[in-house]
């Protein structure tokens, strides 16, 4: 026990020496541990350093922007949404003004603008805004311009680091870029704008792929069936949708998703369709895992290994499915596979997000604020994804093929 | 095209009655009436393959419905189908890449299906793409142009016709070329079902090592084979058969190895679990393997193989190509079990009473239920060896990607719902 808890004394002590670099000498493990004048309390000690900052510096922008997609999604604003971007497909500027001439073009303002939108995506966002970038581009070669859009897609990665769904969407469109090479075209003008064209048709791509995955998911719920869902998942609720619409009879146990709340906005959707609803708290998963025939979840992205990452708390659903025998089915489209091997919890990059408990916690209290787990592939049954169903095995394999 | 009728209802009517024995004897059987019918099939000259398909889709869709449980029909139907498409496919290519003109270097025979970019040849575009029609969706293919699959016969051969005079004499050489691409593949498909045993007998060695002792479950021809081949290589082991309750195929397996010369010992299927200890590696033959790699089995091997993950011995299963299938178990299509008759399990004459539905009390309170399948889960399973040799479970479907294509999983012909 012992060697473990040393360890995060030692890990405080960096970070005091990452904050405070006036500090002469951080204090010894050792004197801190036996010196004569103790503080107050081993957590006092530990606080007294690393204050929880009124403005940590990790908070994940995807997930703030998740959190207010939750706000505005319900079904008809969905429905809305679609029909919208079916019928303007090439200049869905309404909303957005073009910059003005004198501003310079900002790949990343431009992105944020499609994220606003929360039908939308995030690789699809992500492939908008590299198209915007192509069209504003004064690039005469085909060289310059991928290197252009090198730089473009860097500066979105390095922007926010945690979206993996956003990092995928721009390598999928730099690979097809740097494949599609312009020795095939005497024109770089043409060349330009079939770019920019499939970057425009990807957002089609992006709502077919929910509806292939949607008709691939009909056969697995079958009639009497419970299904477990855990966060708020586009993609799910599409697939619940077209379930309810081809007239199946199911019910759905829905995790209240802490601290989001998403499993509450779930379920009002899911009320408006008529499906049986059922709110649990996230700890009552194992308690009625017995009843469920199904776990149905989303996913932020699908890693190399197969396994996926998506809101907190699915890892823990999956441990529970697996002991008991459940399948657990992920519904992801193909543009998440992402080249990231996680090896555990903490090998990604921190996404944090506030957690409010509704009552002031004492300052010594640390809170987990991360908003994301990683669920390894043996705890998964089936990846449902506009490419087919696959078994996570066969992830990887895409991968290679794409990027090798 | 009545004499191919009257084949068919004939197959059809010994499916039904179950009076095929054996996944093997079923696939050649299935793969040379589909060869008869492809061989009397009229085809138009235009759009030959679309009519071969609808055709092979007709006698498919029967076949299957005679006997679900037989997974090997639907297989051979789906080999077949995805054989016409990929002949089509070739000839296509060829004949286009004939008149390609010099500008455009001939990159037909490269695989990558993304070559359609080029404005110069429209024709060639539309061959590379239907090249990657056949090939399933995959993330290189994301971002390209995807034209719908039904449009391709259509306009490869409209892409012919508008050639002009010289082609027509190629069609009509082209129409027979198609039907003799197709059936000589097909003849290369019952060959290869023939034979599946030898190809797997010969991976024996590899396996099978001085000294071992191999368990394995009722009677498989696969395995029998396996094990003589083992044998004749002059390696020394023991098999432990359990006898496979109700049929007691494992004493025919039995009698067969003592033959060859194999010590043998029998056991029932209870003792499973008791012997199991003692033994270096499983193995036994399957009726299909799904696309998942779980595994439809003769009854009893579920047992066996949880006995095996629990005492860390090797399961492995021997199975032909031609039962590969590439449904996944939960899919409705697929009928996973088949309920034989009670008489194998009890004598009727001393249980006459209890098992009465005629006449005086409701109905009986005694029921025997006699399955005939298990279903073993992938993860249960250590290695397949199909006659292109040794794989891991959760490699099963690159081997369906190669032998099947992804419109043919749905063989009936109600109206497609996919956008």
């Amino acid at each position: 026990m012992w060697g473990r808890s040393a360890s995060f004394i030692l890990d405080k002590q960096k970070i005091d020496v990452a904050q405070n670099p006036n500090h002469t000498q951080p204090p010894d493990t050792f004197t801190l541990l036996s010196s004569s004048p103790p503080p107050v309390s081993m957590a006092d000690a530990l606080h007294h350093h690393a204050n929880p900052n009124p403005e940590p510096p990790g908070i994940s922008a995807y997930y703030q922007a998740r959190a207010a997609h939750y706000g505005v999604v319900t079904s008809d604003w969905l429905a809305d949404a679609q029909a919208a971007v079916a019928r303007r497909p090439d200049d869905d500027d309404g909303p957005f003004s073009p910059p003005a001439a004198g501003k310079p073009f900002s790949v990343i303002d431009e992105f944020n603008s499609w994220r606003m939108q929360p039908d939308l995506a995030e690789a699809v966002a992500a492939i908008r805004a590299l198209a915007a970038v192509i069209r504003n581009s004064q690039a005469t070669t085909m060289m310059e311009l991928e290197i252009e859009l090198k730089k473009a897609s860097d500066s979105l990665k390095s922007w926010d680091t945690t979206s993996i769904s956003l990092t995928a969407g721009c390598d999928l469109f730099m690979r097809y870029v740097t494949r599609t090479s312009a020795l095939e075209y005497e024109d770089f003008n043409s060349a330009k704008s079939r770019l920019i064209e499939r970057a425009e048709k990807f957002g089609e791509i992006s709502c077919k792929a929910r509806r292939i995955i949607a008709m691939l998911s009909q056969d697995f719920i079958f009639d009497g069936c419970t299904i477990l869902v855990h966060g708020f998942s586009r993609v799910v609720l599409e697939v619940l949708t077209t379930a309810a619409q081809n007239k199946k009879l199911f019910q759905v146990f829905c995790t209240e998703g802490r601290p989001d709340r998403t499993g509450l906005r779930l379920s009002n959707e899911l009320a408006k369709l008529d499906i049986p609803v059922k709110l649990l708290i996230d700890s009552a998963a194992a308690y009625t895992m017995d009843e469920v025939d199904m776990v149905f979840v989303g996913a932020d992205g699908v890693v190399e290994s197969g396994g996926i990452i998506n809101m907190m708390g699915t890892y823990q659903i999956a441990l529970v499915a697996h002991s008991m025998s459940k399948p657990v089915y992920v519904a992801a489209e193909s543009y998440k596979f992402a080249r990231l091997y996680p090896l555990d919890q903490k090998d990604m990059a921190p996404a944090l997000r506030p957690i409010d408990f509704g009552v002031p916690i004492p300052s010594k209290v640390e809170v987990e604020t991360s908003a994301r787990d990683y669920t390894p592939p043996q705890y998964l049954t089936l990846l449902l994804t506009d490419l087919g169903v696959l078994t996570p095995s066969v992830v990887s394999d895409e991968l290679i093929q794409l990027y090798l | 095209m009545p004499d191919v009728q009257a084949l068919v209802n004939d197959f059809v009517l010994k499916l039904r009655r179950r009076k095929i024995e054996g996944s093997q004897a079923t696939a050649r059987q299935t793969a040379e009436l589909l060869r008869s019918v492809i061989s009397q099939q009229r085809v138009p000259y235009t759009n030959q393959a679309g009519a071969l398909i609808d055709a092979i889709r007709a006698v498919g869709e029967q076949l299957i419905a005679a006997n679900p449980v037989e997974l090997a029909v639907g297989n051979i139907v789906r080999r077949v189908l995805h054989i016409i498409r990929e002949e089509d496919l070739s000839l296509t290519t060829a004949a286009i890449a004939g008149l390609n003109l010099p500008s455009v270097s001939d990159d037909d025979d490269d695989d990558d299906g993304e070559r359609e970019d080029q404005p110069v040849l429209s024709a060639a575009s539309v061959a590379a793409a239907a090249r990657s029609t056949l090939r399933p969706p995959s993330l290189q293919t994301l971002l390209e142009d995807r034209p719908d699959s039904a449009a391709i016969p259509h306009t490869s051969s409209s892409g012919g016709d508008s050639e002009g005079k010289s082609k027509s004499a190629d069609k009509s050489s082209r129409s027979k070329k198609l039907k003799h691409d197709v059936i000589e593949a097909v003849n290369e498909l019952i060959q290869d079902i023939a034979t599946c045993h030898e190809q797997i007998a010969e991976q024996a060695v590899e396996h099978i090592h001085q000294n071992e002792v191999i368990l394995t479950l009722g009677s498989s021809r696969t395995v029998l084979e396996f094990l003589c081949a083992a044998k004749e290589k002059k390696r020394s082991f023991r098999v432990f058969v359990a006898e496979g309750a109700p049929r007691y195929q494992g004493h025919l397996l039995a009698k067969e190895l003592v033959t060859r010369g194999l010590q043998t010992t029998l056991i029932t299927d209870s003792a499973v679990f008791a012997m199991i200890s003692r033994v270096n590696m499983v193995i036994v033959g399957a009726h299909a393997v799904m696309a998942n790699g779980s595994v439809i089995a003769p009854v009893g091997l579920n047992m066996v193989a949880l006995a095996a993950q629990k005492h860390a011995v090797p399961f492995v299963v021997l199975a032909g190509s031609h039962k590969l299938c590439p449904l996944y178990p939960h899919n409705p299509e697929v009928l996973l079990n088949e309920l034989r008759s009670p008489s194998e399990l009890l004598d009727f004459g001393e249980f006459s009473d209890c098992l009465d539905f005629g006449t005086g009390s409701s109905s009986p309170l005694l029921h025997v239920v006699n399955p005939t399948f298990d279903c073993v889960p992938p993860k249960l399973v250590s290695l397949f060896i199909t006659d292109t040799g040794g794989h891991n479970p959760s490699y099963m479907y690159r081997l369906i990607a190669d032998y099947y294509s992804a419109d043919d999983l749905v063989v009936q012909q109600k109206p497609v719902s996919v956008n």
